[in-house]
């Protein structure tokens, strides 16, 4: 990627004031982040932040260029005509009684072929509820027990979507493609009627799932848990499925299925908004300190802002609140992509205690041995920004490094694309969609949920759901019209 | 009979109950066209006894759709926005076209109980029918039992007259008892269908041998006796206004009202002249001769021309003859029930001169209408002088107003409407009869401008109030309803409305017609020609058909007007050579 032409104007302050006050967002997040700053930083905070970022403008104007970023908006649908995109979503619903007690959780897939004119080809949806009463395993009462539920079901959907759709040139998860999963280590594992559970709810035969399943407990017997455990056996003996290793595992399915394509889809995850400062934190500001010890002007931030504690990169963005979106929204322009980085989520990885499901008692385990490059851990992910128009943040976009660069390219390239069609919300419309389709319908009074429940109750009526109490409780969900309705005996 | 009804409703799945229910309304999520406004569906149920130990009750919900509402909750607006401003179509990018979410507001028409003999019959629901049943199109059969009723126990009430709109393969049989005594109004814009409807009715009736009266203004109902079975008994009347029936102010404004405005002072003596014209026939043969002898010498030519007849002419002659006796100081007319003519002076003749005048151009006028009327009445017989006689067992009158202002239309018909209710209202034994009024804005308008008007109102509104206790029935048709007196429609329980557009009509047909809901009236500026809503007594509920054809051929029936040109060409050779 090389730096995008850019007129001189855009390093001016002038012109970075105009860009602030246009960009709205921006300027709030600011103005919170002013009150939120220490007292001595807080008089000068926007003039201060609006010189800094200049400053970084005309950086990444100078021949060596401190941030490399290129253009996105160079695709339009005539280019992508005839491909064909899986979106997925996943998504909680919860009861509002006195405490939020998700009940339900559910994945929705929307595939499209773009160009096909006869809608029965053109479009299809999926739906997949997991009830997460019905689950063993997991830590229930960890609060981060829903995310290792949801990234389970969401990388089977998109599983079962590779595996419906011969010819997907796309597959877009929405959120980040990989999440923070150091943070989930601990959980209990599944069992083997848990996962049997999600594989019930995917259109995949029941082959292709008992094959995953057997080929996960096959790598885990010989390979995965001996390096995570010294008693490995009391895992294997029971057919469980530590979170972390599965989760790896389908990670890396879906990777392998990708391949095998002779053509491989790009796998993406766009992530909305959010306060993420990796990026700055491990890249951008990185270099600037890097350039400021080289220049020996290592005070430029304390000088600047009047301190002496804005030392490192860490430093000055716990103090200054600056976050991923808010310098990239500033430093990109509408139709520009960041360069790319890769994206560390796994170095906290490290030992620690796991329950057993229906046992009082801990194992010791090792979650090192899951961290990249190792051949049964979790992929590398890289990443980039992408800025879709003035009004909206920056979204990201995450590709697994070994499917490609070039598919982070592709990958930013799509999201643009699509997201140009709600410039108000800048957002792969797509995934709007996947997350409109699934959200769960109770008590949702809105036309989407109009739609969620008039399609369940299709789906219902035509003996797609056969599962007596899963109809019962989708049933009263859809058409109860109080929020009570799980707590009533039958009549 | 229930596994029939199994077999079928797997064929049937129209869509399944989603939302809230209640007794009187619910929504169904439907496949895409599967289903269209106003067809009728059904959802079977089951009710729990309130008997411990019975068996819980087997229904089958009878519902129509109301209308259907369609939305693609998937596509925001700000794509389609953004798609416009690109000139982008949706079909190229990842927009979600395919999940419409189509619903179908239905309203409950009753219940129907299995396992009772009570067939067709439906009861008021009591209880919601239950989210996620699902909703089927009922087999033809059912859906003719139900439309029937109680009705096909009785095939001589039910009338053949129309098919489903939206399932021709349905008849819809309507009570003819309901028709003929509680009256029908039929009600659309022109072109809409309404003639041919109320011929399929009358022919229906006629059938039946029931006695029926027709004003027809236009010559709708001329090839009613085209008809088999029907043409013997079908007799068309041209109407005269007769004239001595009515008092002489009447008749002076007639002369006025027709181009020839009379003076003050000749108003004065138009009673005079009326009086002894109306009573030139009240005398023996050999008077009557005498009569006519010095009737001719005095008023001269036409007298001997065209003779003595009850008419406008006779008057105009009087008036002639008086002023000659006048000037010539013959008083013998004075014993023609014309007793002031002994105080006549010079003065007076002129004013006879005038009144003779002015009823001689009246008199031409009206005998213009009158031969149009003939014409078009073809070959039809005058009103008998006792207009009883019009209705007999299983007569089909036709009384042909065209040709005559309105006001002469609403005068002959308050002549004839009043005498065969007074016939009823006096004489048990005499027949029933069903009037059926075209045009029937002239004969009950909302507003009378005109006496005679003033006078058809009264008539109709006492038949429309009261007809019922003396079998005397009538069918209104009009293409502006809102010029209907009101009174006078809301008395009818029975409607055939059909196509209109006219939101002043809409209006008020929402209004008087209380059987017809909100979502029905809608319908009505889309509805083709030929379709009606039936609503009120003639049948069970609100129902959308198709009118079946008449046998009988409208006189009115549009021919190309190119093709008259054409036939006109033919028949005048000279025509193509002069050019
Ligand atoms: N049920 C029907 N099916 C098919 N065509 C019909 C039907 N009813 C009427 N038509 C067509 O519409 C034409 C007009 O019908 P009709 O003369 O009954 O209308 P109308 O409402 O009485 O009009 P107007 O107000 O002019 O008297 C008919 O000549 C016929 O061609
Ligand atoms: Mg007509």
């Amino acid at each position: 990627m090389s730096t995008h032409d850019r007129s001189e104007n855009w390093g001016t302050s002038e012109a970075v004031d105009i860009d602030l006050q246009r960009q709205r967002h921006l300027f709030l997040k600011l103005a919170e982040n002013a009150f939120l700053v220490a007292e001595s930083l807080r008089d000068n905070y926007f003039k201060n932040t609006a010189a800094f970022i200049t400053a970084l403008r005309r950086a990444m104007m100078r021949q060596d260029s401190i941030l490399a970023t290129s253009a996105v908006d160079d695709l339009a649908w005539d280019d992508c005509a005839g491909e064909v995109v899986t979106f997925v979503d996943g998504g909680v619903g919860q009861v509002q009684i006195s405490s939020q007690v998700p009940i339900l959780l559910r994945v929705g897939s929307y595939c499209v072929r773009t160009g096909e004119r006869q809608l029965a080809s053109r479009e299809s949806f999926g739906y997949y509820p997991v009830i997460l009463g019905d689950l063993e395993g997991g830590s229930k009462e960890r609060k981060d027990y829903i995310d290792i539920v949801r990234i389970s079901a969401e990388l089977l959907g998109g599983l079962s979507a590779l595996d419906r759709t011969q010819d997907l040139n796309v597959l877009m998860f929405h959120g980040p493609l990989m999440y923070l999963v150091e943070a989930y280590a601990g959980h209990a594992p599944f069992t083997e009627r848990d996962i049997d559970l999600f594989l019930g709810q995917y259109g995949t035969t029941s082959d292709q799932g008992r094959d995953l399943k057997e080929e996960f407990l096959r790598q885990a017997r010989i390979d995965i848990y001996p390096a995570m455990t010294d008693d490995a056996r009391r895992l294997v003996e029971r057919r469980l499925f530590e979170p972390l290793a599965w989760i790896a595992f389908l990670y890396r399915s879906l990777i392998r299925v990708a391949r095998e394509r002779p053509k491989p889809p790009v796998i993406v995850g766009v992530v909305e908004r959010g306060d993420l400062r990796e990026f700055i934190e491990t890249v951008l500001l990185r270099r600037v300190f890097r350039g400021l010890r080289e220049k020996q002007r290592e005070d430029y931030f304390n000088t600047m802002y009047g301190r002496t504690d804005l030392v490192s990169e860490k430093a000055l963005l716990d103090r200054l609140g600056y976050t991923d979106s808010l310098l990239m929204g500033m430093l990109l322009r509408p139709g520009e992509a960041s360069e790319p980085w890769e994206v560390g989520k796994f170095a906290g990885l490290r030992g620690g205690q796991m329950g057993l499901p229906g046992e009082a008692s801990t194992m010791p385990m090792r979650w090192e041995p899951l961290q990249p490059p190792s051949p049964f851990g979790f992929p590398p992910i890289v990443a980039c920004y992408v800025h879709v128009s003035e009004t909206t943040e920056p979204i990201r976009v995450e590709v697994f490094k070994e499917l490609g660069i070039e598919h982070l390219r592709e990958a930013a390239r799509r999201a643009y694309l699509y997201a140009r069609l709600l410039p108000g919300y800048g957002f792969p419309v797509g995934l709007d969609i996947a997350d409109k389709y699934a959200k769960v319908p109770t008590w949702l009074t809105d036309a989407y949920g109009k739609i969620i429940r008039h399609q369940l109750g299709v789906s219902l009526q035509q003996g797609e759901i056969s599962d007596a109490d899963m109809r019962r409780i989708l049933v009263q969900a859809i058409y109860m019209t109080h929020r009570d309705w799980l707590f009533r005996p039958q009549a | 009979m229930q596994d029939s009804n199994q077999h079928h409703e797997l064929n049937a799945y129209v869509g399944t109950i989603v939302g809230e229910s209640t007794s009187r309304e619910f929504r169904l999520a439907v496949a895409h066209e599967a289903i269209r406004e106003q067809d009728i569906i059904a959802v079977d149920a089951q009710l729990r006894s309130t008997t411990p130990g019975v068996l819980p009750e087997q229904l089958r919900i009878w519902a129509k759709v109301q209308r259907i509402e369609r939305m693609n909750p998937l596509f925001p607006s700000e794509a389609g926005h953004e798609l416009a401003a690109t000139r982008t179509d949706p079909f190229d990018t990842v927009l979600s076209l395919s999940r419409e979410m189509v619903t179908a507001v239905c309203q409950v028409l009753g219940a129907e109980r299995f396992g009772t003999d009570a067939v067709g019959r439906l009861d008021q629901l009591r209880y919601p029918p239950q989210p996620a049943t699902r909703a089927y199109r009922p087999a033809s059969e059912d859906l003719v039992r139900v439309l029937l009723g109680d009705l096909g126990k009785n095939d001589r009430r039910a009338l053949d007259i129309a098919v489903l709109a939206n399932r021709p393969e349905v008849d819809v049989k309507v009570d003819g008892h309901a028709v003929v005594t509680r009256h029908l109004a039929i009600l659309a814009m022109t072109g809409a269908g309404k003639s041919w409807a109320a011929r399929r009715i009358v022919e229906e009736l006629a059938k039946r041998q029931y006695p029926i009266v027709i004003f027809d203004p236009h010559g709708d109902y001329t090839g009613l006796a085209d008809v088999k079975g029907l043409g013997n008994r079908v007799r068309r009347y041209y109407a005269q206004l007769p004239l001595f029936e009515e008092d002489a102010d009447t008749v002076a404004r007639i002369v006025s009202d027709l181009g020839y405005g009379l003076r003050d002072t000749m108003r004065f003596r138009f009673p005079d002249v009326f009086e002894a014209a109306r009573s030139f026939f009240d005398c023996n043969d050999t008077e009557l001769a005498k009569r006519i002898a010095s009737l001719g010498e005095l008023a001269g030519n036409s007298v001997h021309t065209y003779g003595v007849q009850p008419n406008m002419w006779l008057i105009a002659n009087m008036a002639s003859a008086g002023r000659f006796a006048v000037l010539d100081g013959k008083t013998s007319l004075v014993t023609w029930d014309w007793p002031e003519l002994a105080r006549y002076n010079r003065r007076d003749a002129a004013t006879l001169e005038a009144i003779e005048k002015r009823s001689r151009s009246a008199a031409s006028v009206l005998h213009r209408m009158e031969r149009i009327n003939r014409s078009i009445a073809r070959a039809a017989d005058p009103l008998p002088i006792d207009r009883r006689q019009i209705v007999g067992d299983g007569s089909i009158s036709i009384i042909s107003l065209a040709g005559y202002t309105s006001d002469f239309q609403a005068t002959i018909y308050s002549i004839i409407a009043d005498d065969l209710f007074e016939a009823r209202v006096q004489d048990p034994d005499s027949w029933p009869v069903l009037l059926v009024l075209e045009e029937a804005h002239n004969f009950a308008p909302a507003q009378s401008r005109t006496p005679a008007e003033s006078r058809a109102i009264t008539t109709t509104r006492q038949i429309a109030q009261e007809g019922r206790k003396f079998n005397v029935g009538l069918i209104l048709i009009s293409q502006r309803p809102s010029r209907l007196d009101e009174t006078t429609l809301s008395q009818c329980n029975s409607y055939v409305i059909m196509r209109m557009v006219n939101p002043a009509d809409q209006n008020f047909v929402r209004r008087v017609v209380e059987s017809l809901g909100e979502d029905d009236a809608r319908m009505l500026p889309d509805l083709d020609v030929g379709e009606a809503i039936l609503s009120g007594q003639l049948v069970k509920f609100p129902t959308l058909v198709r009118l079946k054809e008449p046998e009988s051929a409208g006189e009115r029936e549009e021919r190309d007007a190119f093709a008259v040109l054409d036939e006109v060409r033919r028949n005048n050779p000279s025509s193509a050579s002069a050019r």
